[in-house]
């Protein structure tokens, strides 16, 4: 077997790998022409159906809980539906317009808390490097991995055991930290695709920091902060587990309804449960559709 | 580009000498004074540093609140609450040992799932399917991502459990060999539809992730692997999978995470029963399920510290599992077994 050595390439130009390597990989390459074309081709088709039908196992549950939503929630919508108040539990009739009002007024105490920190917080990543905003950016990254039960406890010890009411203000409290880290890299990531060089260009016009952050950073990273911020409320507007320990009642709430509505053995009831999933569904599906939309407009506009 | 602006002080102008040639003899005795600052305004550097502080504060916070609150029950139960006893607030029982294990059996059925079915569909995505197909399909997989897990798992409840308990499950307890994991009566509400719902929850993550570790293998290296004459599912086989190794590992590890933390459509689905299943189709209960199901039911003090003990493991594993899957993302690619230049020729 001829080596790149003995073939006269130069030392420097072998890339260094141990032998160990070298091994491994003769033995990928003997292995890989082992089999007649035929067999392999036949081996690489198996693999390719097995690959398809993985897609199709992935996409069924989504279509039949999309159908099985839609199809089971639309016979519980009407428009008495949606401005009614809910009937006590067992008797049928009755709307969801607490939960909405009340799912509203929540993602709003969120918005107000979680949208202008993040801006700052990202800004503060954007602008500092070092030990101090790499290691809030570490932990903005884990923190959106924490599960969002621990942050309805979190705002239960802050908030409810402290001043002893359950209150739509903690529950806007924990969907805000929910939404936070999301939200500040989000922002982040969208900075960075603003050129230094124009920040620097900002910055040796004279221009105060404050008014480069304003024109010249988030100027640029708008369509990215939009998006980011749409996406996160999408996230916070379907969860369900800040508000459990946080929300005085779960009529005032569509998620904590549906989870209230689910385990009762009232047919009105499940119908209730599906007819909200269908309104939130729809909700999220708006969000999700509009920030990608304004993102794709927006970088259409200032290409 | 944040290389560039780590390589920048803080005040990039104000480094340079021209900046400091104004401060003449004054500049030995304070060197301090080189630095000028750039024109800036107090409140715009107060709402940054306030804004960084402030999260700081909420991490630091949310962590010493679950420690405090739940030192109550591990000063009761010792720190054998971790992995002993059963849960039974009537007899003044708490120990989160069945917890633990449900959690962990779920999460690792869950990935069984959708680990093979997430790098099916990523590697059909990224390398099988037309460009045309492929972008709607993976938008709408991301869809399931945004989908809430409250409707998920009103789904799982009303129509997934009927269908296990009359068609999958007694269909699973007659496999052969495997049949021994399925034992028992098909109730619906099991540890297996539990792990099910987890892997519906976690495939859009698994899919995103690997999907974009798969799109960063070289071209260079498939086109090598080809020239060695391998076919299409060889090229894929021993160089892209193996050269998205990491970011594969990232996937997984994140999505275990994930699965780890999911709580409420757990709660819906895996029955409630506090104790280590016997059999896929028992009913069960994990670290998430037990605390939205006992929260609300617990004794004011020693009750609710216990549960707030389980949300400090939860957060204790789901902080270890994550830290570990972003470090994995933050490693720059992987060891390639197929490179350009190999060694032989």
């Amino acid at each position: 077997m001829r080596t790149l050595r003995s073939a006269g390439v130069p030392d420097s130009a072998i890339p260094d790998m141990g032998v160990a390597a070298v091994a491994r990989r003769r033995v990928v390459v003997r292995d890989c022409a082992r089999h007649s074309i035929r067999r392999r081709r036949m081996t690489g088709r198996a693999m390719q159906v097995i690959c398809l039908i993985a897609v199709l196992i992935g996409v069924t549950p989504l279509v039949a809980l999309v159908i099985a939503t839609v199809s089971k929630g639309a016979g519980a919508l009407s428009i008495g539906f949606l401005l009614h108040a809910p009937t006590p539990e067992g008797v049928p009739g009755g709307g969801i317009s607490t939960a909405i009002v009340g799912s509203g007024e929540i993602v709003a105490y969120a918005v107000a808390l979680a949208v202008p920190l993040g801006l700052f917080i990202a800004l503060f990543l954007f602008e500092r490097a070092g030990a101090i905003a790499s290691s809030i950016r570490f932990s903005a990254d884990v923190m959106s991995g924490v599960p969002s039960i621990i942050i309805g406890i979190f705002a239960y010890a802050v908030y409810v055991e402290r001043f002893h009411h359950f209150s739509n203000v903690a529950a806007g409290f924990a969907l805000g930290v929910l939404m936070l880290p999301i939200m500040v890299r989000a922002n982040e990531e969208a900075m960075r695709t603003v050129s230094v060089d124009l920040w620097e260009a900002g910055i040796s016009l004279g221009a105060r920091r404050s008014r480069v952050a304003r024109s010249v950073v988030l100027r640029g990273a708008l369509p990215g902060v939009v998006t980011g911020n749409l996406l996160a409320l999408a996230r916070g507007v379907g969860e369900t587990a800040p508000l459990l320990f946080t929300v005085a009642s779960p009529t005032f709430a569509m998620t904590l309804l549906i989870f209230n509505d689910a385990t009762q053995p009232f047919p009105d009831a499940q119908q209730t449960a599906w007819g909200t999933a269908l309104v939130l569904l729809t909700l999220v599906l708006i969000l999700s559709v509009t920030a990608r939309t304004i993102a794709w407009t927006l970088n259409r506009k200032t290409r | 580009m944040s290389d560039l602006i780590a390589s920048l002080p803080p005040s990039p102008v104000a480094g340079s000498s021209v900046a400091g040639e104004g401060d003449d003899g004054s500049q030995a005795l304070r060197p301090w004074r080189k630095r000028r600052r750039l024109p800036s305004s107090p409140l715009y550097a107060i709402v940054r540093w306030g804004g960084a502080g402030l999260f700081a504060a909420l991490v630091i916070g949310l962590i010493v609140s679950i420690v405090s609150q739940s030192s109550q029950a591990f000063a009761h139960s010792g720190l054998s609450f971790l992995w002993s006893g059963t849960w039974n607030p009537d007899a003044g029982d708490y120990a989160g040992g069945t917890l633990v294990a449900g959690t962990v059996i779920t999460t690792l059925v869950a990935m069984i799932i959708v680990v093979p079915i997430g790098l099916g569909i990523s590697v059909s995505l990224s390398e099988l399917i037309p460009r045309w197909l492929a972008g709607p399909l993976s938008t709408s997989i991301e869809f399931l991502a945004a989908v809430p897990s409250i409707v998920v798992g009103l789904w799982a409840l009303l129509v997934l459990s009927p269908l296990f308990a009359t068609d999958v499950e007694p269909a699973l307890e007659r496999l052969p060999v495997l049949g021994w994991f399925f034992h028992g009566p098909a109730y619906g509400p099991s540890v297996l539809l539990a792990s099910v719902v987890l892997a519906i929850m976690t495939l859009p993550t698994v899919v995103a992730l690997s999907r974009t570790a798969l799109g960063g293998v070289p071209l260079a290296d498939r086109e090598a692997a080809m020239a060695l004459g391998a076919t299409h599912w060889q090229v894929v086989r021993r160089t892209v999978l193996p050269g998205a190794r990491s970011g594969i590992a990232a996937a997984i590890t994140l999505a275990v995470g994930r699965a780890l933390g999911e709580s409420i459509a757990v709660a819906l689905v895996i029955g409630n029963r506090p104790a280590i299943p016997h059999s896929l189709l028992a009913p069960g209960a994990t670290l998430g399920s037990a605390i939205v199901n006992q929260f609300a039911e617990a004794s004011p003090g020693l009750g609710t510290s216990a549960v707030i003990a389980l949300a400090g493991i939860l957060l204790l594993l789901t902080i270890l599992v994550n830290v570990a899957g972003q470090l994995l993302v933050r490693r720059r690619g992987g060891r390639r077994l197929l490179g350009v230049r190999g060694a032989v020729v």
